[in-house]
């Protein structure tokens, strides 16, 4: 199946067509994104402005980063939940935004480089990666409220 | 009086030059949708500190004076890229329930720290490093999430109502 296959059965199943018919769905589901991003960006800032000494001073970036870990992935879980919901009230549109082609790709660097990448450089690297991950982060968020200018 | 305000916002030049610019408009809204996670997204950290769900290692009085800063930082940022999209606005928003929701929302949320701050957090010396608050502590925390909460929602809102 072609990613522009599996954006359309998307469009089809029952939960996108109650998005595509439904007359508050959209709204109520855009509100719980905006929530979850709001918790995912604050670990985000929290973790990343620490490593330039701004913030919670008394603990190192790593611990916040391992301590706010469960905030971090249940904020991740419910924006990307919430995102396909999103996503399937009008998926073919979506496969052609540019917009929304770059936050995917935008994402999946920054989940990338936040998990597997940043915790592992330290030392002099680390200011390097801190802003990095924020730089990526913030094209996650400009190209997703792109979306909708697009 | 209030309403001849908001349309002599709406008609003065700064006002009339955000709304017919094509790039201002959206630039001053991504900023002030961004900037939620500083404002709102620091906060909630110590809320859900107070909560005894994060950071329950650390005082309480070092998550606040380390997120504080970082919080009003993103305030001035929402404050002034907020005042110029209602500038823009303000005949249409005048009327508006969602941005009438949002602003008694903003004045309960401003009011929710002031007596947190006078009252229950003064004993903070007693409760600094216990993982559940005492109950006031806890109430604060959980006015504050809903409110914030209630103020993102309504602020989305905003533009459904928006005519």
């Amino acid at each position: 199946m072609s990613l522009l296959q599996l954006f359309q059965w998307l469009g089809h199943t029952s939960v996108g067509v109650f998005m595509q018919q439904s007359t508050y769905a959209f709204a109520v589901v855009e509100m719980i994104h905006l929530l979850s991003l709001t918790v995912l960006g604050g670990v985000i800032l929290l973790v990343d402005l620490r490593i330039f000494g701004l913030g919670v001073k008394s603990q190192t970036a790593d611990t916040l980063a391992q301590q706010l870990n469960p905030f971090l992935l249940g904020s991740l879980v419910v924006s990307a939940i919430s995102g396909i919901l999103l996503l399937s009230e009008e998926p073919i549109k979506c496969y052609y935004n540019p917009a929304f082609r770059a936050k995917m790709l935008c994402l999946v660097l920054a989940v990338a480089f936040y998990f597997f990448i940043q915790q592992r450089l330290s030392g002099g690297y680390a200011k390097w990666a801190g802003a990095v991950s924020l730089l990526l982060w913030l094209c996650v968020g400009l190209a997703g409220r792109a979306i909708g200018f697009i | 009086m209030l309403q001849h305000f908001c349309q002599w916002l709406y008609d003065s030049s700064v006002g009339t030059g955000i709304r017919e610019s094509i790039w201002v408009f959206p630039i001053i809204e991504t900023i002030h949708v961004l900037a939620i996670t500083l404002l709102v997204g620091t906060i909630a950290i110590l809320d859900l500190r107070l909560l005894g769900w994060a950071l329950k290692r650390e005082p309480v009085s070092r998550v606040a004076s380390g997120v504080l800063p970082l919080t009003w930082a993103g305030f001035a940022v929402m404050f002034v890229s907020g005042f110029l999209l209602f500038w823009s606005e303000a005949a249409k928003s005048y009327g508006n329930p969602a941005f009438r929701l949002k602003l008694l929302l903003l004045a309960l949320v401003g009011l929710n720290p002031l007596i947190f701050h006078f009252t229950i957090y003064r004993s903070v010396g007693d409760w600094n490093e216990r993982i559940v608050t005492p109950l006031r502590a806890r109430l604060a925390a959980v006015f504050s999430l809903t409110l914030w909460g209630g103020i993102i929602c309504a602020g989305r809102a905003i533009a459904y109502f928006q005519k």
